[in-house]
């Protein structure tokens, strides 16, 4: 559409030789070129020989039209190499591209910008094969130089690039070299499992616009928000248009995209998608019945069911998508901390270390009726880390015991417990058992798991007294302080694959949460769970590192260093006219497939 | 003249005692930026150490505070985390929305309370008076909270205002005309929400400063005299009774910066609130400190202003 447009000017110039046309289309262009990109989107360009797109197999859509969504934040950034935030990795994932991708509906990793890859016999050495004849959004060329560039940039440690632990395997970054223009091979220094997910965290980035700022030093200043658009490219299906400090983020196609649909017409169908900030969930709920936005994701329960009413009404569909990959739990404070210990944390240590308290606890606690009290339904009872919604690593296995005080008591009694006259609990010391629980007070899901807790445990004549303390005091006495006696808290992976809550399990890891710091030997479980751990990464056979991995999950559900409560459904909603709209449990949940969706027909809505 | 730069040299330490004691109270509060990061088991302690560290957060509190002065001075009032950049582009792009929406609605307020507290305070204890006393206890009993709950709800159902945000995405592309028409639409509910929060204590202000002076015996006199109602309460009454009232004016001037920020939070307004709220969660500290400066600046500034009004409407404040 655009190459027609440009040769119907040209003709029209021909025709006509007029000295004052010339000058005034040479002054329009002049000016034009110095103005940011605010004008209509650019049609896609016609595919041309030789250019190795991939075709998806989605229904084809309309072409044009504008998406609405929203973020709760605004973004800082879009530079790939720093970003950490949710907003600035949603949007830059819109802008951006990896050599291999994994695909947020099936979990499982898809050929993107390398379109067949080979591994040696060892795991250790990965040789990808680029697709050729590809472009970035500014219109030049993608080659192996740009996929050199950006691996050096990301695994820099002067960098401090997020993803430089991931990129480090076996204690050693990965090695790239190029082996001609479109083949580059990757070394590792020990067989990774899941080394093809790693390429999805690092977006490949385009040499001729990010050298210069790499060179002095300046690269993690690079792409911020008040950069002209002209001094930014990717390899997604989007550019940045135009940023409007506290208000919205608005990218429009990208006119080089290597994807096509099934009829051969380059993607994305959108010509726009603009990112409102919108600063609470509420007023987004808002936002979104009134129509100004077409699509929302993380809804909470109460939400959800406030919006159910109206679907029809408004023209809007809403998905339960199930249980996602967040995984909310209890967990007491087993942290060696002999300077700060007082008597009193120390005798209530002794009973957190107990096996059989825990599992006492694990039992008293009603998993079902946080699911209809806080969720309102909308999550799944959970007994070990790895959700139901993780399709490849979930172990069906794992005992699910429905909550019973008997065995709790039972437990309890084992483990030299027993109770006074007025029905109090206490240890073979006579110690009252009571200790606190510390909530985050800005989750109010949170708050009231703890409160639920509460009440199931003074059934068992425990005193549980709860904190509510304000995100950022907790996180500082669950990483630095280890002031708490029992905490709930939930941890989201972002992937499904077990590689990534290494940190967790480890003995080391530096999310071991239950035990951050210790000078006494391990546990045989958690001895055994570390070198699952280690084993997992480094099996490459998909069945046999299941088994490793299940037998992890067996371990805790058994040992409960985390008693794990719920996990919450992805509740999301988009307009009825979406097409292709296939929301998944794996986080960007509703624009993961931007590229592909479209409005059925013309949008009527007042913002269009 | 002296008077003045008195009271600029009390600013200017007002100023810096403020500055040190927010530097203090946020560098006690526990956890700092970089905790949640902590959160993603993707990112290792070293990583999170050393970003620290590029930050200067590993630094004494005294050596961070004197580098922040540095950037003040520079202008910059110091750097944010999240961002990645210096705090003043950040506060002051969304300052001015803030002050349009404030400024607009302290406008508004000031011009419907003057007439209402004149009006009602001259029919003290008819039925007039009465109805708008009871009016604005009510509303004063409010929360603001609930007010723009309410205001959002009948926008949500009639569809006649929009439900957040300054500007309608295609605002760009919109006529002279066609972008005030947007704006105004826009501005209404968060305006329509901070005049009826502040226009209860405005109205009870002026309603109680006017029924003093209008039992004075000048006024009576002059009602004796035969001059005209309406001069009476605008012309001789009202300026007796100003002393309270520019006060009054001064403080609504200093918290232009600060009167909105719930309301701004909710109706997605493009201002200092939602930023400010996203920074003091995330602990982007310089970020908080500077809105804390800025705020603090308009204070002290509408306080100074009130001062110097008040120095040149009442020859008693000359004397002394």
């Amino acid at each position: 559409m655009y190459a027609s447009e440009s040769r119907k000017a040209s003709e029209t110039k021909s025709d006509r030789p007029n000295f004052k046309t010339a000058i005034a289309i040479a002054m329009f262009a002049i000016i034009a070129a110095g103005l940011p990109r605010v004008s209509a989107a650019q049609g896609p360009q016609p595919l041309h020989a030789g250019e190795e797109v991939l075709v998806t197999s989605g229904e084809p859509g309309r072409f044009g039209g504008k998406l609405v969504a929203s973020l709760r934040s605004e973004p800082k950034t879009l530079n790939p190499i720093t970003a950490t935030d949710i907003s600035s990795l949603q949007v830059i994932g819109l802008m951006a591209a990896d050599l291999i991708h994994i695909n947020r509906y099936t979990q499982r990793t898809e050929p993107a910008l390398a379109k067949s890859w080979k591994v040696s016999r060892d795991g250790k050495i990965y040789t990808l094969q680029l697709r050729r004849g590809l472009r970035f959004s500014d219109g030049s060329p993608f080659n192996a130089d740009d996929v050199l560039f950006s691996f050096q940039v990301f695994l820099d440690p002067k960098v401090h690039s997020a993803q430089l632990d991931l990129l480090t395997v076996g204690g050693k970054p990965i090695t790239v070299r190029k082996i001609d223009d479109y083949q580059v091979r990757f070394d590792l220094a020990e067989a990774d499992a899941a080394a093809e997910r790693l390429f999805d965290s690092v977006a490949v980035v385009p040499r001729h616009l990010l050298q210069g700022s790499y060179q002095n030093g300046k690269i993690a200043e690079t792409w911020g928000l008040a950069t002209s658009p002209q001094q930014i490219a990717g390899l997604g299906p989007f550019r940045i248009q135009e940023y409007v400090p506290g208000q919205r983020i608005t990218l429009e196609r990208n006119p080089y995209y290597w994807k096509a649909d099934r009829q051969y017409r380059r993607l994305p169908y959108f010509d726009e998608i603009t990112f409102l900030f919108v600063p609470s969930e509420d007023a987004e709920v808002i936002r979104f019945q009134a129509g100004d936005v077409d699509v929302i994701s993380r809804l909470s329960a109460e939400n959800f069911s406030a919006l159910n009413n109206y679907q029809r009404a408004r023209g809007y569909n809403l998905f339960d998508l199930g249980p996602g990959l967040q995984y909310e739990f209890l967990f007491f404070n087993l942290n060696d901390i002999p300077s700060k210990q007082t008597e009193e944390m120390a005798h209530k240590q002794e009973w957190f270390r107990q096996v059989n308290f825990r599992q006492a606890i694990s039992a008293a606690i009603d998993r079902e009726g946080i699911v209809r009290l806080v969720y309102q339904g909308r999550a799944a009872p959970l007994w070990d880390q790895v959700t139901p919604g993780n399709k490849l690593w979930f172990n069906s296995a794992v005992p699910r015991p429905p909550r019973s005080l008997e065995k709790a008591r039972e437990l309890l009694r084992r483990a030299g417990f027993s109770w006074k006259s007025d029905g109090a609990l206490a240890d073979s010391r006579g110690h009252t058992v009571e200790f606190t629980i510390v909530a985050g007070a800005g989750n109010a899901q949170r708050a009231k798991i703890a409160t639920i807790i509460q009440d199931d445990l003074s059934q068992l004549g425990m005193r549980v007294q709860i904190v509510p303390l304000e995100f950022g005091a907790l996180m500082n006495r669950a990483f630095e302080t280890y002031d708490y006696e029992a905490c709930v808290l939930g941890l989201l992976g972002s992937d499904a694959d077990p590689n990534p809550e290494r940190n967790v399990w480890l003995l080391d890891g530096g999310m071991h949460l239950w035990k951050l710091h210790r000078t006494t030997p391990p546990t045989p479980w958690e001895a055994e769970i570390d070198l699952l751990m280690r084993q997992q990464l480094t099996t490459l056979n998909y069945e046999a590192r299941k088994r490793l991995y299940d037998r992890v999950q067996q371990l805790v559900a058994e040992n409960l260093p985390l008693i794990c409560l719920v996990s919450p459904h992805v509740l999301v909603g988009a307009k009825t006219s979406l097409g292709n709209f296939r929301p998944a449990k794996l986080n960007d949940y509703t624009l993961w497939n931007a590229e592909e969706l479209f409005f059925r027909q013309e949008e009527s809505a007042k913002t269009r | 003249m002296r008077y003045f730069f008195r009271r600029l040299i009390h600013t200017m330490f007002l100023l810096l005692g403020v500055s040190v004691l927010s530097f203090l109270f946020v560098a006690l509060a526990p956890g700092d930026y970089f905790e949640e990061m902590r959160l993603n088991p993707q990112i290792s302690q070293a990583t999170v150490a050393a970003m620290r560290s590029k930050y200067g957060l590993d630094q004494p509190l005294p050596k961070r505070y004197f580098r922040w002065m540095q950037s003040v001075l520079r202008g910059e009032l110091g750097f944010s985390f999240s961002y990645d950049t210096p705090v003043r582009p950040l506060l002051v792009a969304r300052a001015k929305n803030t002050l349009l929406l404030t400024a607009t609605a302290a406008l508004l307020s000031w011009l419907v309370a003057i007439p209402l507290g004149v009006w009602s305070s001259s029919r003290k204890a008819k039925w007039l008076d009465r109805v708008l006393t009871l009016g604005t206890t009510t509303l004063l009993a409010i929360p603001d909270l609930m007010l723009a709950l309410v205001l959002l709800l009948i926008a949500l159902r009639t569809g006649w205002f929009p439900t957040g945000g300054l500007h309608d995405i295609r605002f760009s592309r919109l006529n002279a005309w066609g972008k005030v028409e947007d704006t105004v639409a826009h501005i209404f509910l968060p305006v329509m929400c901070l005049v009826l929060g502040s226009l209860p204590i405005l109205f009870r202000h002026i309603r109680s400063a006017l029924v003093e002076v209008l039992d004075s015996p000048f006024i009576r006199s002059a009602r004796g005299h035969g001059i005209p109602e309406g001069r009476v309460l605008f012309l001789y009454a009202l300026p007796a009774a100003a002393n309270p009232l520019i006060s009054l004016f001064g403080f609504s001037v200093g918290t232009l910066l600060s009167a909105s920020l719930l309301v701004e939070v909710l109706m997605s307004w493009p201002g200092i609130g939602p930023l400010l709220v996203e920074a003091i969660l995330a602990r982007d500290i310089y970020l908080v400190i500077g809105a804390v400066m800025f705020s603090t600046l308009f204070l002290v500034g509408g306080n100074l202003l009130a001062d110097l009004l008040l120095y040149l409407a009442d020859p008693r404040i000359r004397m002394e």
